[in-house]
C-alpha cells in the first residue's frame, strides 16, 4: 500500500488535474492518515467540484473524523449531482441510522437497492436495519452502525443479537419493584431518550419500548419549551387520552422521563396516581445509581 | 449543520434562531442581497442564488405594495409538499435586513418560524452596531467583496 | 363554520373558572384560526407551541399503539395547556390556571371540537 501511495502521489504531483487523487485519498483514509486524506480530497474537490465520487470520498473522510454534519452535506451534494450514487445513498443511510432515524435509513437503502439489486451488502444492511425497532441505533453497539457504512466490506450475515432492550426483567425489578404493569406499561428514560428501565408493549403484545423512547425525548423537550415560553414555569406532567389507551408523562428527576401507559379502562385520575408512585420508585432508583 | 457569519454580531442570534425554529436553511442578508450570515448551505453557488432570489422577491413585493399604496408586506410564506419558505425584512441600525428561512414541515411549522423570527429580529436589532454603517460597494469591488464573504461563509 | 360560530364555541370554554383563554389552531402550520384570550396571553406563541407539541405527541402515541389523541393536558407549576384535536388539521386549545377543573375544561373543549367539525 505504501508503494502505491508513493506512486499515486508522484502521479498527482505531475498532473494535479488527474483523478488519481480519489484512489490516493482513499488509501490514506484506509491507513488512518485522515488529515493527509482530507487535504488530498479537498484539493481534488476544488479542482473537480462537480464530481460526485469526489464528494463521496470527502464525505467518507469526514465521517471517519466524526464530522457527521459536513459528511451529510457532502453525501447530499454527491446525490444531487448523481441521484443514484451508491456511495452517497449508503452514506446517507448510515448517518440516518446513526441518529436513530430508521425510516430514512431504510428509504435510502431501498433506493440503493433499486439502483443495484444484486449488491449483497445493501441487502444485508437493509435486513439489519429493518430488524431494529425505530430509534434504537443510539442504544446499539457501534458495530451495528459500522455494518451500514458505505465502505463496509461484504461479509456473511451476522446473526442479530437477541432483541433485549435495556428494559429487561432485571431492570424492571430494580426500578419499578412491586408496581402494577412494570413489565409492559412503565418506562424510564434518560434525557437523551435512552431506556433506563421498564418496558412497553402495544395491545398486540409487540415490544414498542425503543420506538416510543425515540419519540419521547422530543415530546419532553417540546413540553419544557412550551411551559417555559408560556410562563407556566417547569412542567410537572403531560397526560393524554388516546382512542385505545391513556398515557402519562412525568419527570422523576431533572434528566429523566417516566411514561405510564394503560388501556382506556384506567381513568386518567388513577393513571396520574400510578404515575406518581412510579415516579417515586424511579426517583429512589436514580438516587441509588448516582 | 454549520452556521457562519460574515459579520460576527449576527452569528449568536442566528444560531439561537435555527435551533429554536428547527430551520433547515437560513440566510441573513441586506436588501441588496449581500449575505451577512448563513446556516445549512453547503455550496457558495446556492447561497448566491438564494440571496439573489430572496432580495428580488422582497424588492418586487415592496414594489407591489407601493402600487397598492400599502406599507411593505411584513413576511411572505410558501408551503410546499415537504418544506416551507419564510421570507421577511426588518429594519436595523445598519439598514434593512432580509431573512430567508427554509424549514422541514415534519419538524417545524410557519407558526414556530414566525414565533422565533420575532425573537431573531429583536436579538439582531440589539446586537447590531450603531456605528460603522457599511460602505457602499462599488461595482469594481463587488466581485472581491462577494468572494471574501463567501470564503468567510464557508470557512475557507 | 362562521367566525361567529367559532367565537361562540370558544366563549363557552372561557367561561370555565380558571380558563384564561381558548383558541382554535391549525395544527399543520401552528397558526391561530380563532382566539378568545385574556390580556397578556400571546396567541401566536400558544398556537405555534401547542401545534408543535400536539404533532410530537401524536407520533409518540402512535408508536405506543394507543391510537390518536382525544384530549391532552400539559400541567405546569404556574399554568396548564389543555388540547382537543378536532377536525383534521385543527386543535381546540385552552390556557388555564394550574388548579383549573380539568374535567370541566375537557368537556367544554370536546363540545367546541364537535362544533367546529
Amino acid at each position: 500500500m505504501a508503494d502505491e501511495i508513493k506512486t499515486l502521489s508522484a502521479e498527482l504531483a505531475r498532473d494535479p488535474q488527474s483523478l488519481v487523487f480519489l484512489r490516493l485519498a482513499d488509501l490514506l483514509r484506509q491507513r488512518g492518515q485522515l488529515d493527509a486524506a482530507h487535504r488530498v480530497a479537498l484539493n481534488g474537490l476544488e479542482r473537480h467540484p462537480h464530481l460526485a465520487d469526489a464528494h463521496d470520498l470527502y464525505a467518507r473522510i469526514l465521517a471517519d473524523k466524526r464530522d457527521y454534519e459536513r459528511a451529510f452535506d457532502e453525501w447530499d451534494m454527491a446525490r444531487r449531482i448523481a441521484p443514484g450514487h451508491m456511495g452517497a445513498l449508503k452514506g446517507l443511510a448510515f448517518l440516518y441510522f446513526k441518529v436513530g432515524d430508521v425510516a430514512q435509513a431504510v428509504a435510502h437503502l431501498e433506493e440503493a437497492e433499486r439502483v443495484a439489486p444484486d449488491d449483497f451488502t445493501i441487502q444485508q444492511a437493509l435486513a439489519m436495519v429493518r430488524g431494529q425497532p425505530m430509534g434504537s441505533a443510539a442504544a446499539r453497539p457501534a458495530g451495528h452502525a459500522a455494518a451500514l457504512r458505505p465502505d463496509a466490506p461484504p461479509s456473511p450475515p451476522v446473526p442479530e443479537e437477541p432483541m433485549a432492550p435495556p428494559a429487561g426483567p432485571l431492570e424492571d425489578r430494580r426500578v419499578f419493584a412491586g408496581l402494577e404493569g412494570a413489565q409492559e406499561g412503565l418506562l424510564l428514560l434518560d434525557a437523551a431518550g435512552r431506556v433506563l428501565g421498564g418496558a412497553l408493549r402495544d395491545w398486540n403484545g409487540a415490544d414498542v419500548t425503543e420506538a416510543v423512547a425515540a419519540y419521547l425525548a422530543g415530546v419532553s423537550l417540546e413540553a419544557g419549551r412550551t411551559a417555559k415560553l408560556l410562563g407556566f414555569g417547569a412542567w410537572t406532567g403531560l397526560a393524554a387520552e388516546g382512542q385505545l389507551g391513556h398515557v402519562h408523562l412525568a419527570q422523576p428527576g431533572p434528566d429523566a422521563l417516566l411514561l405510564v401507559v394503560r388501556d382506556r379502562s384506567v381513568p386518567m385520575g388513577r393513571l396520574a396516581i400510578i404515575a406518581q408512585r412510579a415516579a417515586m420508585a424511579a426517583r429512589r432508583w436514580l438516587e441509588q445509581q448516582a | 449543520m454549520t452556521t457562519r457569519a460574515v459579520e460576527a454580531w449576527t452569528l449568536q442570534p442566528l444560531v439561537k434562531f435555527t435551533k429554536e425554529a428547527e430551520a433547515r436553511l437560513v440566510l441573513v442578508m441586506t436588501s441588496a442581497g449581500q449575505v451577512m450570515a448563513q446556516h445549512g448551505f453547503s455550496r457558495a453557488v446556492e447561497v448566491m442564488s438564494a440571496a439573489a432570489l430572496g432580495a428580488a422577491i422582497i424588492a418586487s413585493t415592496a414594489a407591489m405594495a407601493k402600487e397598492l399604496k400599502q406599507p411593505p408586506f411584513a413576511a411572505l410564506t410558501h408551503q410546499g409538499e415537504r418544506h416551507g419558505i419564510f421570507l421577511a425584512g426588518f429594519g436595523t441600525a445598519r439598514g434593512m435586513l432580509v431573512v430567508l428561512v427554509v424549514y422541514d414541515l415534519e419538524v417545524s411549522s410557519v407558526g414556530l418560524v414566525q414565533l422565533f423570527f420575532e425573537q431573531l429580529v429583536a436579538d439582531l436589532q440589539a446586537a447590531c452596531p450603531k456605528e460603522g454603517v457599511p460602505k457602499q460597494v462599488l461595482a469594481a469591488d463587488f466581485e472581491r467583496e462577494l468572494s471574501d464573504s463567501l470564503n468567510t461563509l464557508f470557512g475557507r | 363554520m362562521t367566525a361567529t360560530g367559532y367565537a361562540r364555541s370558544l366563549d363557552l370554554v372561557t367561561r370555565v373558572r380558571g380558563v384564561r383563554g381558548a383558541m382554535i389552531v391549525s395544527s399543520d402550520d401552528g397558526l391561530v384560526v380563532a382566539e378568545h384570550l385574556m390580556e397578556g396571553i400571546k396567541g401566536s406563541a400558544v398556537a405555534a407551541l401547542a401545534a408543535s407539541l400536539a404533532n410530537r405527541l401524536r407520533r409518540a402515541m402512535a408508536a405506543a399503539g394507543v391510537g390518536a389523541s382525544v384530549f391532552w393536558h400539559l400541567q405546569g407549576e404556574q399554568g396548564a395547556l389543555l388540547v382537543v384535536p378536532a377536525a383534521s388539521g385543527i386543535v381546540v386549545v385552552a390556557v388555564a390556571e394550574p388548579d383549573v377543573n380539568v374535567g370541566l375544561v375537557r368537556l367544554e373543549l370536546l363540545r367546541a371540537a364537535e362544533a367546529v367539525r
